[in-house]
């Protein structure tokens, strides 16, 4: 089995490294770069408790090999927290009651975040879809949505 | 174990020198079918030594105008697909398709090429793109050909493309203004949703009469084909002529007439007709207002 050399940005920071053919973006930042918010569930793109933002898209790190990156900008919910303070999304998962088990969580909230970076004002249809491949087994979806809907920029400066 | 060796290109001419040079390889790029299979040794599969990823073929990645056409490349995603001012204008009843498919994450990586050449019959995209008269480019080292998407896919998950070829163009020609597209899709759930059932209508109605009709279910028989006989039942009437009651069982007869009677035709005649006679509803309802 061949062994291929990629190149690209993991939480802004620049990764080269060796994988195997087979290695999914999963695996990789899983076992090789220790980034464990990602998660593995359904392995076929159904739960989507891996999604991670990739170019400013959420995509299923499961449904990526990382022999097809090249120069490509990776995101985790690792890169949400700055200096030891939670972004707004996060506290706001908290404040909603948003997360009982966690496991769909930082799935949801890269979900979320591809969201809100493109759409600073998602009507709750926009939160709902861009949520909608996301599944939650716990709490129900209302809390989350609302934890979205809170850091809307009009809901951030209305306060 | 499946194992393969892993092959990569950039441009389109390495593209189809490597499909012209290795056997047996398995064409990547947005994964959301085969990586899929991969994980679930599906058999669909069939035997592979290479993954050829031409997911970073920046060539490929275009929707444009030319004066007859609309012409996508083939890497373009779902979501180009819907984002496009040009499809949306153009061909809104695609982007409802697309729109239905899976979650932003799979439309995100998924393409049009890729949701074409899998071939599935259950493929959102098929339906409402053969109602348009879409054509393919086919390219290899030899050159290019030109295939009617209802002459491309032949089977389910199998087409007429040759293991050294690529698709490198999704030509769909300009509709007069007068056609008006629906797609109706049903399954399990909203989201995430592989369709049960879906259906493209395309329909012409110029001073209430249908000049043109175009019908093509989707997962209703083994790959996306127009009914033919149903779009000649209609071809040439009124509006008011047509009794969706007395049309509506036609669709179903013409589905069995290819599949005959199969495990799950109890519930896809009633829901075919339903879809059938919705989506006509609404077609009624543009044209009479």
């Amino acid at each position: 089995m061949n062994k291929i050399s990629v190149t690209f940005y993991v939480n802004g920071k620049k990764e080269v490294l060796e994988v195997t053919p087979k290695e999914r973006l999963l695996d990789t930042l899983r076992d090789q770069l220790k980034l464990k918010s990602v998660k593995e569930g359904c392995d076929v793109g159904e739960c989507g408790a891996c999604t991670v933002i990739l170019n400013g898209q959420a995509v299923h790190s499961c449904l990526v090999l990382t022999a097809q990156l090249d120069g490509d900008e990776v995101y985790t919910t690792e890169s949400l927290e700055k200096d030891g303070l939670l972004d707004p999304l996060q506290q706001a998962f908290i404040d909603h009651q948003a997360v009982q088990c966690g496991f769909c969580t930082p799935g949801i909230l890269m979900s979320a975040k591809a969201l809100l970076n493109k759409n600073p004002n998602p009507t709750r249809e926009e939160i709902k879809t861009a949520i909608e491949g996301n599944l939650c087994r716990c709490t129900g979806y209302e809390q989350i949505i609302q934890a979205i809907e809170s850091v809307s920029e009009k809901k951030l400066s209305s306060r | 174990m499946i194992e393969y060796e892993f092959l990569k290109a950039k441009y389109l001419g390495n593209a189809l020198k490597i499909l012209d040079s290795y056997k047996n390889v398995k064409l990547l790029a947005g994964g959301t079918d085969i990586l899929v299979d991969i994980h679930k040794k599906s058999k669909r599969l069939g035997d592979f030594n290479y993954i050829l990823d031409i997911s970073n073929i920046e060539e490929l990645k275009y929707i444009e105008e030319t004066s007859q056409t609309v012409e996508i490349g083939p890497l373009c995603t779902h979501t180009m697909l819907i984002e496009s001012e040009l499809i949306s204008n153009m061909y809104p009843f695609l982007v409802t398709a697309a729109k239905t498919i899976g979650s932003p994450q799979i439309r995100n990586r998924g393409t049009v090429g890729g949701n074409i050449s899998n071939a599935s019959p259950a493929a959102d995209l098929v339906p409402p793109l053969i109602a348009l008269k879409t054509q393919l480019e086919l390219s290899s080292v030899e050159g290019k050909r030109f295939v009617p998407l209802e002459k491309y896919i032949v089977g389910p998950y199998k087409t007429s493309q040759n293991p050294n070829e690529l698709i490198t163009k999704i030509i769909i020609p300009k509709i007069d203004k007068e056609y008006f597209g629906v797609f109706l899709k049903i399954g399990r759930r909203r989201a995430v949703n592989i369709a049960r059932l879906n259906l493209a209508i395309l329909a012409k109605v110029k001073q209430n009469i249908i000049e043109d009709i175009r019908i093509v279910p989707g997962s209703a028989t083994p790959y996306p084909v127009r009914f033919t006989n149903l779009e000649q039942e209609i071809i040439g009437k009124r509006i008011d002529q047509i009794i969706l009651e007395k049309i509506t069982p036609k669709i179903s007869e013409e589905m069995i007439s290819i599949t005959g009677e199969r495990w799950s035709t109890p519930y896809k005649k009633p829901a075919l007709e339903a879809l059938f006679k919705r989506g006509m509803e609404s077609i009624f309802a543009v044209f009479n207002n």
